[in-house]
């Protein structure tokens, strides 16, 4: 696996990494067929504790080097799978990403540029769901909830400018008016002068394309200082963490993510059982989906095995045993996944959720391929 | 197998130092080029050579580097804007971002020149300030141009760059997904820069910048052309990053904002100093090294320190520990670098205590 | 009129941090030469120990009436103690031993305790940014078109008393005339019988009590603490000083100002993602008219 595991994506990385190792060390004691084990080799996509694209793509050459890795899991972000995605298709090895979202990955003419090498074949999945669902549902949760008039703010990197414009495109053209939009700097500690500015505009509430720690809950949280702390806050999967930093102050917050309800979901409850059982933590964000790309790959090369005669398979048959359609879904904590021929998750489901009393509770959810 | 290549390069780098006779250092340098040449024949696959390929595009960055703050002694802490220049150069001119698929041969030598523009127009509103006025000056230049290229979402593709840029062909032939092209071609970059490099050094314009590093007063005294040298110094040092740039962007197949941040222009001043300034081979090595740290070394240290010890511990959350220890400890025990230049030792002392005094 | 005052204000609490940290560059640029890449990270620290005494008290119940400002006095003065200590600690282990090395070793080896203590730093704290308890109440308060929050007042106040008493210390101190002595001819200063390495040593201490000050204002004005804080507000900080004028006491609490209204008021007035930008560019207008900066001295050139 690919991921950032230094720096400033440590902790998420961590987490994620974290996720991986409990699908394969469960898969290891439930026994491999043809007496294989699994292994976890982990590399990190980090310099100098910024998540790099050049290294993620020296990683997955070093990981393709190795005859005995299957399948890739990773990367976290967009940019560092945009200079991998090319590799592993030349190579035809399975990559699956937990959290890569933007479109340009898997769809349109962006995604068909990075499969030039083998351009019939698509070898990059991912469990997470696009920036251009997760927007326009966000859009739609938004007017229902009465929220008409919104001001974006995004931190400028890949996931939260995506966000915030596929956000900006849906909620206008649903009828919700933009007042305004904004990006933030890196390493930006004062929102105050954002917000001031903000407060001028007078919105029913803030929108946010990026995650907690890019400033979504710095925001949140200097919303009170500036007499703001009523409004609505508002964003993606990147912040389902804020209260860890806005604490009471994230009351009010609303985000959405990309699997149906937790709560009634019995694999996600037995997955944050184990992991904390194991690891001693919460769950991350993105453990989850880690667990559950770990968990297809699995399935994958374990079909893979007993076709070939419990042997060890190549890189093209474990492609071909990914799940396409309804009946080799594979059950996981964020619902049953398979690919369409993008390698997309098929039948996506976004929930919303809100933060109350410094707790998340969930309030609605949207089937998208309705 | 990369330890392998970069101990052999490091080795033959530490013999051409040790060695005072020129036919012996020309021998190693030939046994060394050749072996570089042929030995990927034999030995080492794509993942190896494309970290090494990555790596003589550092040493080529360290090399320009050090015509500006090694041979001119001006301290340039935005360095990386330059490469972001040079790589943006192929990025948005060679890709589908505007249509326009320029050769990579061509873009090449301009980028070279445009980072030479810009070079000197960083270079020419700031020749007056002197020591570390002009190192967060160029700081500042090298925290602006990644903001620019992040915020101009029109043409640069903002946060998330420009992807899928074009696989550059030789006479016709595509490179393909082959890493191999960019490693040869990036050792004949390393070649031509050593080569331009001594003999800049040993030209007019070298002893020019020699005597500016050593007191600009005198130099000017004894009628040479401040302004000019440190223009040409600012210039050709930025060239080289140009084109390194290029070749970086062109084996990515991506630029991003990301990847020509303020730690990289720090990497390459570490490059520097650690190696030994203004010492072109003790660049090379100080170079290979934090290269190889970096990209290969921690990276990768989980798996290398479970399979040599045996063991399950978890170091991906020491990195910054590592390197920057390995930055303190060589300065304490080698303050003057690993392979210090003899004839500037004795400089540098001197030179230190007049800062001290000062 | 309105949104004017509120930048303003918001621009000089702002500015009032970066002018903390920047005196601590100024002070040990002045006295050693050598920009402290590391600086920023001993405000980081100082952040987080007044953060870990404040969240400690809070969960013994302590921060009640009088206890909340003896429980404020508390995070303050261990902000301070720490990174003082800190600072101190680094000139002794690692600069103090490259007094004679080339100009750029000790910067290199800055950077090098940069990362070293940043990595530290997320050992002990994780990588996510960390709340700031919120003990100051936060009131705001109207006078006329302006509108101030009584933190912005605590944080701005709190700051300038700081860089009075630093201004008198300096001035008048036995151990601040000393300070001078030092930056201004290191051999001279040791001939009339000043002990150098104690008084660069008591340099860093102030530099790290500075930035002991900063990382608890900063806390409660910003609302977090992250182990990366460091890199960005010392960058901004730096910035400041050389502005001033690096070296200059006034000049880098005016510079600290100027960096602090210049990114308000440009996210503001531009957008928030320019605003590193708009800094940059004025400090390389500024140097190209006045090289020495708005308050340093033009450097004779050397004779």
């Amino acid at each position: 696996m690919d991921l950032p595991l230094s720096g400033a994506d440590a902790s998420v990385g961590t987490s994620t990494l974290d996720g991986i190792k409990l699908a394969v060390a469960r898969a290891n004691a439930q026994g491999v067929p043809g007496g294989f084990t699994f292994a976890v080799q982990a590399l990190d996509d980090t310099q100098q504790g910024v998540h790099n694209p050049q290294q993620g793509a020296s990683n997955v050459r070093t990981l393709i080097a190795d005859d005995s890795v299957l399948a890739i899991i990773g990367p976290y972000n967009s940019n560092v799978a945009a200079a991998e995605i090319p590799i592993t298709n030349q190579a035809g090895i399975v990559q699956i990403s937990p959290s890569a979202v933007s479109d340009g990955l898997t769809l349109g003419k962006d995604a068909a540029m990075l499969r030039r090498a083998n351009p019939g074949v698509n070898t990059f999945f991912r469990v997470c769901t696009t920036d251009s669902r997760q927007g326009s549902a966000a859009a739609r949760f938004a007017l229902d909830l009465k929220l008409k008039r919104a001001y974006i703010v995004d931190d400028n990197e890949t996931y939260g400018l995506d966000l915030a414009n596929v956000f900006a495109r849906d909620f206008t053209k649903l009828g919700g008016t933009v007042l305004g939009r904004d990006h933030i700097a890196p390493d930006t500690q004062d929102f105050k002068a954002l917000l001031l500015k903000i407060k001028g505009y007078k919105p029913d509430f803030i929108f946010f394309g990026g995650t907690t720690s890019t400033g979504g809950g710095l925001l949140r949280r200097q919303m009170f200082d500036v007499g703001m702390g009523k409004l609505a806050f508002m964003g993606g999967d990147g912040i389902p963490d804020i209260a860890e930093v806005a604490k009471k102050r994230a009351d009010g917050t609303y985000y959405t993510v990309a699997a149906p309800n937790a709560d009634r979901l019995p694999a996600a409850k037995r997955f944050v059982a184990a992991y904390k059982a194991r690891f001693g933590s919460d769950v991350g964000p993105y453990s989850a989906n880690a667990y559950a790309a770990t968990q297809v790959a699995i399935s994958a090369i374990e079909q893979a095995i007993e076709t070939n005669g419990k042997k060890m398979p190549t890189r093209a048959e474990v492609l071909a045993k990914i799940p396409r359609n309804a009946k080799n879904e594979v059950l996981t904590p964020i619902g049953p996944i398979s690919f369409d021929k993008n390698g997309d998750v098929r039948k996506p489901v976004i929930s919303l959720y809100a933060i109350r009393n410094g707790r998340s509770s969930f309030i609605e959810q949207l089937n998208l391929s309705e | 197998m990369i330890y392998t290549y970069a101990l052999v390069a490091i080795a033959a780098c530490v013999a051409i130092e040790r060695f005072h006779n020129r036919r012996a250092k020309t021998t190693i340098v030939l046994v060394l080029a050749v072996f570089l040449a042929v030995a990927p024949r034999f030995y080492g696959n794509d993942a190896v050579f494309s970290v090494l390929a990555d790596a003589a595009v550092y040493v080529m960055l360290a090399l320009g580097l050090n015509i500006v703050v090694g041979f001119a002694g001006l301290l340039d802490l935005g360095y990386a804007a330059f490469f972001a220049i040079g790589a943006y150069t192929y990025g948005m001119l060679a890709s589908p971002q505007f249509g326009l698929h320029l050769p990579f041969w061509v873009l090449l030598f301009l980028a070279a020149a445009l980072a030479a523009l810009f070079g000197a127009l960083l270079g020419a509103p700031t020749l007056r300030l002197h020591g570390d006025y002009l190192a967060i000056v160029t700081l500042g230049f090298g925290e602006i141009v990644p903001q620019i290229f992040q915020n101009l979402t029109k043409y640069t593709g903002g946060p998330n760059g420009i992807a899928a840029l074009d696989v550059p062909t030789f006479f016709g032939h595509s490179f393909g997904a082959s890493v191999m092209p960019y490693y040869y071609i990036a050792l004949f970059g390393i070649a031509a820069a050593l080569w331009l490099s001594r003999n800049l050094r040993e030209s007019r314009l070298g002893r020019a910048w020699m005597a500016i590093r050593e007191d600009e007063l005198a130099a000017k005294h004894a009628g040479i052309d401040i302004l000019r040298s440190k223009l040409a110094a600012f210039a050709i040092g930025a060239s080289f990053s140009g084109i390194g740039g290029v070749l970086f962007a062109a084996k990515l197949a991506l630029v991003s904002p990301d990847l020509f941040g303020f730690q990289v222009s720090v990497l390459i001043v570490s490059m520097l100093v650690l190696g030994g300034m203004g010492n072109i081979v003790g660049v090379v090595v100080g170079s290979l090294l934090l290269t190889i740290v970096n990209s290969a070394l921690l990276p990768q240290i989980n798996s290398l320190v479970d399979a040599t010890f045996h063991t399950t511990v978890d170091l991906s959350n020491l990195h910054f520990l590592i390197y920057g220890a390995i930055l303190v400890g060589i300065m304490l025990f080698r303050p003057e670098g690993l392979l210090p230049n003899r004839e500037r030792r004795a400089e540098l002392h001197h030179a230190g205590e007049a800062a001290a005094d000062a | 009129m309105h949104e004017f005052l509120a930048q303003l204000a918001n621009g000089v609490e702002l500015g009032a941090i970066y002018a903390l940290i920047a005196l601590g560059y100024t002070l040990v640029y002045g006295i050693l030469e050598l920009i402290n890449f590391a600086h920023g990270d001993v405000y980081t620290f100082g952040s987080f120990v007044a953060l870990g005494i404040l969240v400690g008290l809070r969960a013994a119940g302590a921060l009640h009436g009088a206890g909340l400002v003896l429980g404020i006095t508390a995070a303050l003065v261990a902000a301070i103690l720490a990174s003082a200590l800190l600072n101190a600690g680094i000139e002794r282990l690692a600069y103090r031993r490259l007094r004679k090395a080339p100009r750029l070793a000790p910067l290199i080896t800055a950077i090098g305790v940069s990362f070293i203590l940043e990595n530290l730093i997320e050992l002990w704290q994780g990588s996510a940014p960390v709340p700031f308890p919120n003990v100051i109440p936060n009131p705001q308060l109207q006078f006329g078109e302006l509108e101030v929050g009584v933190q912005q007042i605590v944080v701005v106040a709190l700051a300038i008393v700081t860089m009075v008493a630093l201004h008198f210390f300096v001035q008048r101190s036995k151990l601040g005339k000393a300070m001078r002595a030092v930056a201004q001819d290191r051999d001279a200063a040791s001939l009339v019988g000043i002990n150098v390495d104690r008084t660069i040593a008591m340099t860093f201490l102030i530099a790290g009590a500075l930035a002991g000050v900063a990382g608890f204002v900063g806390g409660v004005s910003f609302g977090s603490a992250w182990f990366l804080n460091g890199f960005g507000a010392g960058l901004r900080a730096f910035t400041a000083a050389v502005l001033g004028g690096i070296g200059n006491i006034a000049g880098a609490m005016l510079g600290g100002f100027l960096i602090g209204l210049l990114e308000s008021f440009s996210t503001w007035l531009i957008g928030g993602q320019w605003s590193n930008v708009a800094v940059f560019s004025v400090l390389i207008l500024v140097l190209v008219f006045r090289p020495s900066g708005l308050l340093g001295e033009t450097l004779p050139e050397k004779v």
